[in-house]
């Protein structure tokens, strides 16, 4: 049965008449295409959609939330009476009843700004591509070489009983490359990068220069199946921008999930060192140090007109010149934090998933000076280029990070390659080694942050410029 | 919870691949009931239901491949989804490789599903999550975690002939204990609800939360070690990962790779993946519909063999072993999600007082490979880390940071104890889809590259 426009607050009106001191109803719909190509054939053309909605109620003090893909009026029904029924569960194990930061009504739509819509573009075109940029990728020692390219788009209208009546349509476009080389009495040597997303049209994939990436990815690796050990000691590392976003988000996005504080997360996904008392004191990194939670950066990952609780868009700070002052909050954890709602950030992945706090775009601030400039204040040390394995404790204190590609820096200039680099840290040690951030800032975005029970696969940004950190201990394995 | 059943299940595919204008068309659907409460603090504070249908359609034409996706069996969106895979599959090039659609072959039954834990309902799980909040309180503690129960159906149906269909649930409760200075946890998983028992649950962790205090920090080093079931399946997962398939032997990513035949760790260590074995919660077929087959992966150390997709049994010219993987979470070429360990008869008591002076642990968290060719896997443990003098647990520790290659560590291995189902990390809530049927052990060396903060 075809979806009605009035059954969201059909939905929030019956929940409100059934007594719910709250209750919000959201539909959406997903699509995506993609192409891929694997040693030069086409590996696959993939289309899928979904669509469905999700029920939430707020009922003797307590959440229930149902969800489903069918849309007649009996299914909503029952999606009515399932999320009445599991609030009435959990109601019966709650000390002090669930509350809402106060947040005015909302009423409005938001659209992506795109030049070139992707699900527009020839499949020819994109199939070409994908051929060109995995001709580059062929190399003496390429045994696998994959490309892809895909778009996505969102809509979804968000119904609540206090109000609040917004819809949006997201599209994003995406790319990913990977090369594996692999030779006798080498370590085989991977490249890779599946996270060339942005929220944009076609324009974006342009801008990528696969093919010219393409050809970067297969000499890098190439190139450290070859690459002498790197030495065990402490040294000065610089960090790509696209390294940095994912040390961000790992290390400074997570924590700041005010979820996490009041331990929603524990279980699974863990909790913080960043506690409520911490705030205006806590010594994150240094001085150079800032991070920025922002949900109005154009072309961002975690960019939106509102959240799931129908909070707009907002932008606040998480790291101020290396101190901890923010979180990351949804209606609830604001209020049970008794914070002013600063950032809307909870965010469901689909119809079927309960929102829940996630980041938006959390970004390190950019610096004032060149990238040259930070180079040339490096005698001897290492540019990491991209990471391959990360690895972080259940409070995001101690973590582990490898490198697909280290480049040797000496004398302030990039010469050559080094490889077994991995290093591990303490969160504030290693943001206290920052000494300097560069002005080249630029936006990433990840299709696939996972948190939650079941899994909740989000999409965010970060931005980042590169930086240096002095005196970091290095571990080196062959 | 209700069942759909087979021919509301399968009905639908069989009618929407009549009269498909390609050389082959699948239809693949899943469907899944998932009921989920969350508690932390004592309180449930999640509690959540979702119905969702994932529908898969593959169309060939001369050997270029279309595939589409939706979330509706209705006749109309079917014939929608097999039209859009076959535009797909006409704008897209041929792919030479193309090893052809399964055909028909005899299903075994579906064994890991219960009719009554597919009927269980919100109070029936608070039900279960009071009485370890209870036990916490009475404590002191506070408890957190899941109570998941999950109904799952599966069908397939292509142009060859080929029809199977199985139902599957799970059942699963987790507990975090948490003390005034520690952890403990512990779980039950298992395809019926009443293989869970929260009492049990809640006093094992109990008693490792409450023997989480005066934490130490352990300096780095090797030691030997007991890893519990749930941290054995954590060192699986990435072997299955790194070197269990048919693509990562083809891409010279695998341990396995030019090694078949030969030692490639301890003589104590045997793993196969058998998705026909009753215990764990196996689907009978793969998602292209070729039956599930038991794979002897390691014996005795020796690698044996690994699985195989229909895509990557044509790279080395053999048969689909029934290991195609779900195309939302794993790439083509092979997934082995149903892995069985040898077990042993140690008790628990006998892997501590087998140890002179290591380290005891619960479990991992955040997981990586950062040498995937040894198969090596770091990560800090969590929830139950304790170092062991003598034969006795002496001290709760820091969580430590874990670095090492499986084959290293399963090399050292010394006493295994029986078998238990458990789920890595990335597994646990979805992330990963593995299952293992492992026993805790006790190892020679482990090595420990760091800590945490106490």
């Amino acid at each position: 049965m075809p979806y009605r426009d009035s059954q969201l607050a059909d939905l929030v009106d019956l929940g409100a008449r059934r007594g719910a001191s709250y209750a919000d109803a959201r539909r959406v719909e997903r699509e995506y295409e993609a192409v891929s190509v694997r040693d030069g054939e086409v590996e696959s053309v993939t289309r899928s959609g979904d669509r469905g909605i999700g029920f939430r109620v707020l009922h003797h003090g307590a959440w229930g939330f149902a969800a489903t893909d069918r849309t007649e009026d009996m299914s909503l029904r029952s999606v009515v009476d399932e999320a009445f029924a599991r609030a009435e569960a959990a109601a019966g194990t709650r000390a002090a009843p669930v509350a809402l930061a106060q947040v005015a009504p909302q009423r409005g739509e938001y659209r992506t700004t795109l030049l070139r819509d992707p699900f527009a573009v020839p499949l020819t075109d994109r199939i070409a591509l994908l051929r060109s940029a995995d001709a580059n990728l062929k190399g003496p020692h390429a045994v696998s070489r994959r490309g892809s390219v895909a778009a996505y788009r969102t809509r979804k209208h968000l119904v609540t009983s206090e109000g609040t009546d917004v819809r949006q349509e997201i599209v994003e476009s995406g790319a990913g490359l990977s090369v594996t080389a692999v030779k006798a009495g080498a370590k085989p040597a991977q490249r890779y990068d599946s996270r060339l997303v942005r929220q944009a049209g076609w324009e974006f994939i342009d801008y990528l220069d696969l093919p010219g990436r393409a050809a970067r990815y297969r000499d890098d690796a190439e190139a450290m199946l070859d690459a002498p050990l790197a030495a065990e000691r402490p040294t000065t590392l610089v960090f790509t921008p696209e390294f940095l976003a994912l040390l961000v988000h790992e290390s400074c996005g997570h924590p700041t999930e005010a979820d996490r504080v009041l331990e929603h997360e524990i279980a699974f996904a863990g909790t913080t060192f960043m506690w409520p008392t911490d705030r205006g004191t806590l010594r994150y990194g240094s001085e150079h140090v800032s991070m920025t939670a922002d949900a109005t950066v154009p072309g961002g990952m975690g960019t939106f007109g509102w959240d799931d609780d129908g909070v707009p868009a907002m932008r606040t700070k998480l790291i101020d010149r290396g101190t901890f002052v923010g979180y990351l909050t949804s209606r609830e954890t604001a209020a049970a934090l008794d914070l002013p709602v600063a950032i809307g950030s909870a965010r469901a992945e689909g119809w079927q998933h309960f929102p829940i706090v996630r980041m938006v775009n959390v970004s390190l601030d950019p610096g004032t000076q060149r990238y040259d400039a930070l180079l040339r204040g490096v005698d001897d040390g290492l540019l990491l280029e991209a990471p391959a394995s990360y690895s972080l404790d259940n409070k995001r204190q101690n973590f582990h990070f490898s490198t697909q590609s280290a480049r040797v820096i000496r004398n302030g200039a990039l010469e050559g390659y080094a490889r077994g680099v991995s290093f591990q840290s303490l969160t504030p040690a290693f943001w206290g080694r920052c000494d300097g951030v560069a002005d080249d800032w630029e936006l990433h975005g990840f299709l696939s942050c996972a948190k939650g029970e079941p899994l909740q696969l989000m999409r965010v940004g970060h931005g980042a410029a590169h930086a240096r950190f002095r005196d970091v201990p290095i571990e080196v394995r062959g | 919870m209700t069942v759909r059943g087979r021919d509301a299940m399968l009905s639908p595919l069989q009618y929407a691949l009549r009269d498909v204008k390609a050389d082959e068309a699948e239809l693949w659907v899943r469907r899944r009931r998932s009921a989920i409460s969350r508690y932390a603090k004592n309180e449930i504070h999640q509690n959540a239901v979702a119905d969702e249908t994932h529908v898969q359609a593959r169309v060939v034409v001369a050997k270029a491949v279309g595939i589409a996706s939706a979330n509706s069996l209705d006749p109309a969106d079917l014939r929608r989804l097999v039209a859009d895979a076959t535009a797909a599959a006409r704008e897209s090039a041929a792919n030479d490789d193309w090893p052809g659609l399964t055909a028909p072959a005899p299903m075994p039954e579906a064994q890991a599903y219960d009719a009554e834990t597919a009927r269980a309902d919100a109070r029936s799980q608070a039900d279960a999550i009071k009485r370890i909040t209870a036990a916490a309180k009475e404590r002191g503690f506070r408890a957190a975690g899941t109570h998941q129960i999950e109904l799952n159906e599966d069908a397939l149906a292509n142009t060859n002939g080929a029809a199977a269909y199985a139902p599957g649930t799970m059942a699963y409760l987790r507990a975090l204990v948490t003390s005034e200075s520690g952890t403990g946890w512990a779980e039950d998983l298992g395809w019926s609800a009443r293989s869970l028992d929260p009492s049990d649950v809640a006093a094992r962790a109990i008693e490792k939360a409450a023997l989480d205090r005066d934490r130490m920090q352990l300096p780095p080093g090797d030691y030997e070690a007991v890893f519990e079931e749930l941290a054995v399946a954590e060192v699986l997962r990435f072997m299955s990962l790194t070197g269990l398939t048919g693509e990562t032997v083809k891409d010279g990513r695998s341990f396995m790779a030019g090694k078949f035949g030969e030692q490639v760790t301890g003589p104590r260590f045997s793993l196969w993946d058998d998705a026909l074995d009753g215990r764990t919660l196996a689907i009978p077929f793969d998602v292209e519909g070729t039956p599930k087959q038991r794979v002897t992966l390691v014996e005795g150390g020796v690698a044996k063999g690994v699985v195989y997709d229909r895509q990557s049994a044509r790279w080395f010219d053999t048969r689909s072993t029934g290991h195609a993987a779900d195309p939302r979470r794993y790439s083509v070429g092979g997934h082995a999600g149903n892995l069985t360990m040898a077990g042993g008869d140690a008790k628990r008591d006998q892997l501590i007082r087998a140890t002179r002076r290591g380290l005891l642990i619960t479990r991992f968290h955040y997981t990586n490979t950062p040498d995937p060719k040894r198969a090596a896997m770091t990560g800090t443990t969590r929830d139950g880390t304790f170092l062991i003098e003598n034969g006795r647990i002496t001290r709760a520790l820091a969580n430590v940071r874990y670095t090492m290659s499986a084959l290293d560590l399963f090399s050292g291995i010394e006493l295994l104890g029986p078998q238990r189902l458990a789920r890595d990390w990335w597994s646990s809530n979805g992330m990963g889809s593995i299952v293992c049927l492992c026993p805790p052990i006790k190892v020679a060396r482990a090595t420990i590259t760091g800590s945490s903060p106490i």
